[in-house]
């Protein structure tokens, strides 16, 4: 047991260039083939959700097809949490670009009996370790599991996925300010900033901005992307030597 | 008469003793750690309690992700606060199954003086209605201490606790013989059953005392598992019976006067009459004794009711 209440430090420098190179470049093709899958089904009359799912695939194809494998070169656990859970349409085309899951499966989407539930559930799929569905609440599991680290000594990293109009949720930042006091280093929160949420633009429904000066005031060291594959790939190895909680904000390309 | 100890420094002290013996118990609360008992925890282990400060919802999700990474989280509040939380403990503990026992102190009457936007009278009902959740309402001290030991060492999976603050009535001399999922025949009925849950265990044992001076057999148990309920026993006892009562700090709706509700119209075993606060809020009182006697729920009132309802049944 530590159990010293010390911060976690990242587990940096023990990373392999080369085996980081290898990652990026087949999850990178892999991508090109999750973006096909994803437009036959957006095509087929499974859309469901899609401005919200298109958005997330670059995400998540770098934290599942980069960032956690990587992880285990380094020796640390790595966990991706998508608390935007109806960004499922691009998780499953993503699993099945990878060969997580079978593309012959990605029909069943939405249907009675499927696995592939409208929003994620845990352990049905691979890489799903919690269920979600309901906004707002992936950054509070994302701080437990950090906060198991400094209890039993295994290093773990989480990135939690993160939607831009979710932040509506009181809890999401009883969360930011839970981990900026704890000092949950092991965490990185990746904002989909896709401007838009379930009725309109975010900035009519509800601001955000100045958004990156928010996630400052509560704590954390913020990283701005474009939302590009090769950005968010480097924001995450950026916000690996942050002694801080880090937020991602990934932004619309143009 | 009735006496009181607390449920408070109960689960405080088990919790200390559970400390020693698992080192992967971790509590959590809600910066209520001063009132609920679990600052105790806090000093003695400190890297593994966490206060997550005012904010119900976000102890649930910390507690859920300590939970996924293999730990033994207990989570603490007043039972009222974290029912804002309802949404996270059904959509993430319950549906994930996971091994987080929420204790909530504080519940129903027992902040007397707190008055109505502290005194949850509706938390049974809403943890009963999730499903898998495991819901546990112990009556007095030591059967706080072993139902929260029994808890946290042998069940795995979500479960919520319900506890006063020091309005523990005494009922067991000791801690034996009780496990999550029982409940506990504490006087036997002849005429009647008395089915009743918490502080409201202890006195309802002295309103049969009362009944039985008016010739009046009352039987008591002690419902300690509000979920899942024994039905088996509830339908056996109450088939021997001409009347059982639920007598509960609670509304009678949704919890124990609910939930047997449920188990007798479906065996068709019998009359029930419900005791408990009915659609109505609380109330500030200087004395917990006051506010129990404003709500019909002192033993000399629980008697007088079953006295009365006896009449219409026919003995």
């Amino acid at each position: 047991m530590r159990g010293d209440g010390a911060p976690i430090s990242r587990l940096g420098g023990g990373s392999s260039p080369q085996a980081l190179r290898d990652l990026v470049s087949s999850a990178s093709s892999m991508l090109d083939g999750a973006w096909a899958l994803f437009e036959d089904l957006a095509s087929n009359g499974s859309a469901w959700h899609v401005g919200s799912s298109r958005s997330a695939l670059n995400i998540i194809a770098v934290v599942f097809g980069v960032w956690i494998p990587h992880g285990r070169d380094l020796g640390v656990k790595r966990f991706g949490l998508l608390s935007k859970g109806h960004a499922s349409m691009a998780l499953y085309t993503w699993l099945a670009a990878s060969k997580m899951i079978p593309v012959e499966e990605l029909k069943s989407y939405l249907r009675l009996g499927s696995r592939l539930q409208a929003h994620p559930e845990a352990f049905k799929v691979p890489g799903i370790i919690v269920s979600t569905g309901s906004l707002g609440q992936g950054l509070s599991i994302a701080n437990g599991i950090a906060l198991a680290s400094r209890i039993d000594g295994i290093p773990r990293e989480i990135a939690v996925i993160l939607g831009d109009g979710e932040l509506d949720e009181g809890q999401v930042w009883e969360a930011a300010a839970t981990a900026s006091s704890k000092g949950l280093s092991n965490v990185t929160a990746i904002v989909d900033r896709n401007m838009t949420q379930h009725t309109g633009r975010t900035e009519d429904v509800k601001a955000k901005e100045p958004l990156d000066d928010r996630w400052r005031s509560f704590g954390w060291h913020v990283i701005t992307v474009r939302n590009t594959f090769d950005e968010i790939v480097a924001a995450l190895e950026e916000a690996s030597a942050v002694d801080r909680p880090v937020a991602v904000i990934v932004r619309p390309r143009s | 008469m009735v006496v009181f100890e607390s449920y408070r420094r109960a689960v405080s002290s088990i919790l200390l003793e559970l400390g020693e013996r698992l080192e992967d118990l971790v509590v959590l609360d809600a910066d209520t750690g001063r009132s609920t008992g679990s600052l105790a925890f806090g000093k003695k282990f400190p890297g593994r309690y966490v206060n997550v400060g005012i904010s119900e919802q976000d102890l649930i999700g910390t507690a859920a992700g300590l939970a996924l990474a293999g730990l033994r989280p207990v989570a603490m509040g007043f039972a009222m606060f974290l029912m804002r939380a309802f949404e996270q403990i059904r959509n993430t503990l319950a549906r994930d199954r996971l091994n987080v026992k929420v204790i909530a102190t504080h519940a129903g009457l027992s902040p007397h003086i707190d008055g109505a936007s502290h005194q949850s009278l509706e938390d049974l009902a809403l943890m009963r209605s999730i499903p898998g959740m495991t819901v546990v309402s112990p009556a007095d001290f030591n059967s706080t201490r072993a139902l929260v030991r029994a808890a946290v060492e042998d069940h795995v999976g979500p479960l919520y606790m319900r506890l006063g603050r020091d309005n523990a009535v005494h009922v067991y001399d000791n801690e034996d013989g009780f496990r999550i999922g029982g409940l506990r025949v504490v006087r036997d009925p002849v005429d009647i059953v008395i089915y009743a849950v918490g502080p409201m265990v202890g006195m309802s044992l002295e309103a049969a005392r009362i009944l039985e001076t008016r010739g009046i057999r009352a039987g008591v148990v002690d419902v300690y598992t509000v979920k899942p309920i024994d039905s088996a026993t509830i339908t056996r006892l109450s088939t021997r019976t001409i009347l059982s009562v639920t007598v509960e700090e609670h509304n009678t709706a949704g919890g124990l006067g609910g939930a047997v509700a449920e188990v007798l119209a479906e065996a068709g075993a019998g009359r029930l009459m419900r005791i408990g606060v009915h659609e109505r809020f609380g109330t500030s009182s200087k004395t917990y004794l006051d506010l129990v006697e404003s709500m019909g729920l002192t033993p000399r009132e629980i008697a007088a009711k079953i006295e009365s309802a006896l009449a219409t049944v026919g003995r």
